[in-house]
């Protein structure tokens, strides 16, 4: 209520509490300690809001930023307790220069007087030097006069060596127009062939060519090539870079639909390959009629099981019989040791799960997966489990064909429907559904298809569906078809 | 080892049509200690050896045995020139120690065997479990095959004098198993080869029942087109 009152200016007589705090500090004049009890903090408010609304001294608070306390007022900087040293304005001169000019800076009273310290930086290039005779003896060149080399030696000794300034003041007037590269070339030609001269063993000369040795080889022809290079580079037109962008792009286009492309064909190979081994498995049971959808789903269902479970591809029909023959065991190796466990060994073709479902089918057998080795034990131990791998893919092969029999039989059903009438049909619907009301296999198929079209009690169809399948299987036999081994 | 006769370095060459099978036996003993030590936490004294299966000195045509031991044994990799091809640690674990048999003839290549080294009863142990005191013993049957075997190797072979006077006999009694061993398989083929029969002719009934249901399907289509088409 209080925060009302203030909002809307509705004055409140102050009637100061008589606290502990009111008479503990009530003398003491210098700090107002008047608690802001009799306005309570509204629950919810912050403390630091609400102490900008109602502080001690009912003031508002200030618009400008105060810095009167105390308390936090910065220090006074007091970094030395010595006296402040006194700086002179004093000349100085610098030896790297030559016409003694005398300078001005500020230094300390104290400061020793010594050598300017960056006078060191003024570092001197040593230019080779040549008498006539020497340069009469090695340093001919037909493109170059000695006028104009003696020239070039001293524009590289004035500007030391800075090869742009150089060339700018290269006397046009009385040489032809030079590159910065001829120049550079000239020069580190001489340098070279002087060091060279110098330094040989016989005359004993202590070389002052660059007071180094190694000889620095300049690639006039490179550098040429080079700056040509920068120069096109930077002579592009825009549409030259656009174009060049856009050409760039395009190649990462292609590039990217190329690597496309390849992995499309490896996963086409890779399902052509499958489709090869899965004639039977993969086009056998869906059947082209419409009305077969239900069926269809019902064994795409199963089929996506199927396929889940069994990695090696069933063989078509003609396949099963001729090409299904069980493990192919290397033959007798060459001359050599051998061990004749090593013969034991399944060859590498054979897959994991099937090396897995051997093995799996041995123990049932209670067969040791690595028997003890002679020679007989190996043979027919090889024979065996050939034996197995064959009876493993035949079961595999009758499933599949289970499957497939499964399908047609739909397929025939929904062509050739039961003849329950329709009030039946629809009697059996309402009613919920047991076994026992279903007599004969056909009745319970096609009541199972009535209930799949409507989508009713969907996997109590499919149950009746598999069970009747058992006797529809082979009319022939009246046994049924062994379920899968694997 | 001093060769009657010298048979060159190609060692006189192959031998067509000859084959020399020696059989061996390969394994480990272990005994506990009854407790771990303290300096090191081992548990088992274990001894790996290779022995022949008959009663033949194999020093005759075996070079040497090498012997690899898991790597954290001080140098792993053990060799033993003379018989008996054996070698004795203590430990506390089991792994694979790779055997390699080396032969007098250096162009037969040396064989290897993989052995488990066994410390410990299986809980499901085959065989006779060894009774209370008694070591652990853990070993396997294996026929080297001399096929084509050089001169030399053919002349070290056949001239194997007996190891010992005395009677040779192995902790396990590997005859008997080869035996039932045989027994069983032979057994298991002989019924997974009428299984086989059985299968294919299942086979054959599906082929037959599923080429007939598609004729009748054929059928029903044709008719349910033309009434489709009389109606129409």
């Amino acid at each position: 209520m209080a925060d009302i009152r203030d909002i809307l200016d509705i004055e409140q007589p102050i009637i100061p509490e008589i606290t502990r705090e009111t008479l503990l500090n009530g003398d003491k004049a210098k700090k107002k300690y008047i608690t802001a009890k009799a306005v309570k903090r509204p629950e919810g408010m912050h403390r630091e809001v609400f102490a900008l609304l109602y502080n001690d001294n009912k003031d508002l608070p200030p618009l400008l930023p105060t810095d009167t306390g105390k308390a936090y007022k910065p220090n006074k900087a007091k970094l030395g307790m010595r006296k402040v040293r006194k700086w002179v304005w004093a000349p100085f001169t610098n030896p790297a220069r030559k016409d003694n000019g005398v300078f001005y800076h500020w230094k300390r009273v104290t400061d020793e007087p010594k050598e300017y310290p960056f006078a060191q930086f003024n570092k001197q290039v040593s230019i080779p030097s040549y008498s006539d005779a020497e340069y009469n003896q090695y340093l001919r060149c037909e493109d170059w006069s000695q006028a104009e080399t003696d020239h070039l030696m001293d524009l590289c000794q004035r500007f030391d060596l800075r090869f742009i300034v150089i060339h700018d003041r290269w006397d046009k007037a009385a040489f032809r127009d030079r590159s910065i590269e001829d120049l550079k070339e000239r020069y580190y030609n001489i340098c070279a062939i002087l060091s060279k001269v110098k330094t040989n063993p016989w005359s004993n000369t202590v070389t002052m060519v660059n007071g180094e040795k190694r000889v620095y080889h300049y690639d006039a022809e490179h550098e040429r090539k080079r700056k040509e290079q920068l120069k096109r580079l930077f002579d592009r037109t825009q549409e030259q870079i656009e174009e060049e962008q856009t050409l760039l792009a395009e190649l990462k286009k292609i590039e990217a639909r190329k690597r496309e492309r390849e992995k499309k064909t490896q996963d086409l190979q890779k399902l052509i390959s499958r489709a090869d081994g899965a004639a039977v498995g993969g086009s056998g049971p869906v059947g082209s009629d419409g009305a077969v959808g239900l069926a269809r789903r019902h064994d795409r269902k199963l089929h996506k099981k199927k396929l889940v479970a069994q990695q090696r591809p069933i063989r078509t029909v003609e396949n099963v019989s001729i090409e299904l023959s069980g493990i192919r065991f290397p033959e007798a190796r060459g001359a050599g040791v051998w061990l004749r466990s090593q013969r034991m060994k399944l060859p590498a073709g054979i897959g994991q799960r099937k090396v897995k479902a051997i093995e799996h089918e041995l123990r049932q057998m209670n067969i040791d997966v690595v028997p003890i080795p002679t020679e007989m034990i190996c043979r027919h131990f090889n024979e065996l489990r050939s034996d197995i791998s064959l009876a493993l893919d035949l079961k595999t092969a009758l499933g599949s064909y289970e499957y497939e029999l499964q399908a047609l039989r739909h397929q025939y059903e929904a062509l050739n429907p039961g003849k329950a009438s329709s009030g039946a049909r629809r009697r059996r619907r309402r009613r919920p559904p047991t076994p026992s009301r279903l007599k004969g296999p056909r009745k319970q198929k096609s009541f199972a298809y009535k209930l799949l079209k409507r989508g009713l009690a969907k996997s109590f169809a499919y149950k009746l569906l598999k069970r009747g399948l058992a006797n529809l299987m082979s009319p022939t036999s009246t046994s049924g078809v062994a379920p899968p081994l694997v | 080892m001093s060769l009657p006769t010298d048979f060159g370095p190609d060692s006189g060459g192959r031998v067509k049509g000859v084959t020399i099978v020696k059989a061996i036996v390969y394994g480990n003993v272990a005994r506990y200690f009854g407790k771990k030590r303290e300096e090191d936490g081992h548990t088992h004294q274990w001894t790996v050896y290779v022995k022949p299966y008959k009663n033949e000195d194999i020093s005759a045509y075996v070079k040497k045995v090498h012997f690899k031991l898991h790597e954290s044994y001080a140098n792993p990799n053990r060799i033993v020139t003379k018989p008996p091809y054996e070698l004795t640690e203590t430990g506390w674990g089991e792994f694979e120690i790779v055997i390699k048999i080396y032969f007098h003839d250096p162009n037969e290549r040396p064989v290897t065997l993989y052995h488990i080294l066994k410390l410990f009863q299986s809980p499901v142990g085959e065989g006779v479990p060894p009774t209370a005191g008694r070591a652990l013993v853990s070993e396997s049957y294996e026929e080297i095959v001399f096929q084509e075997p050089t001169q030399l190797m053919q002349h070290l072979l056949t001239g194997i004098k007996p190891l010992t006077n005395g009677p040779w006999t192995h902790e396990t009694d590997f005859e008997e198993k080869k035996k039932t061993t045989l027994e069983v398989i032979s057994n298991a083929k002989s019924k997974l080869r009428s299984e086989i029969t059985e299968l294919k002719n299942k086979l054959n009934t599906a082929k037959e029942t599923i080429s007939k249901l598609k004729e009748e399907i054929a059928k029903l289509q044709n008719v349910s087109v033309q009434y489709n088409n009389v109606s129409v």
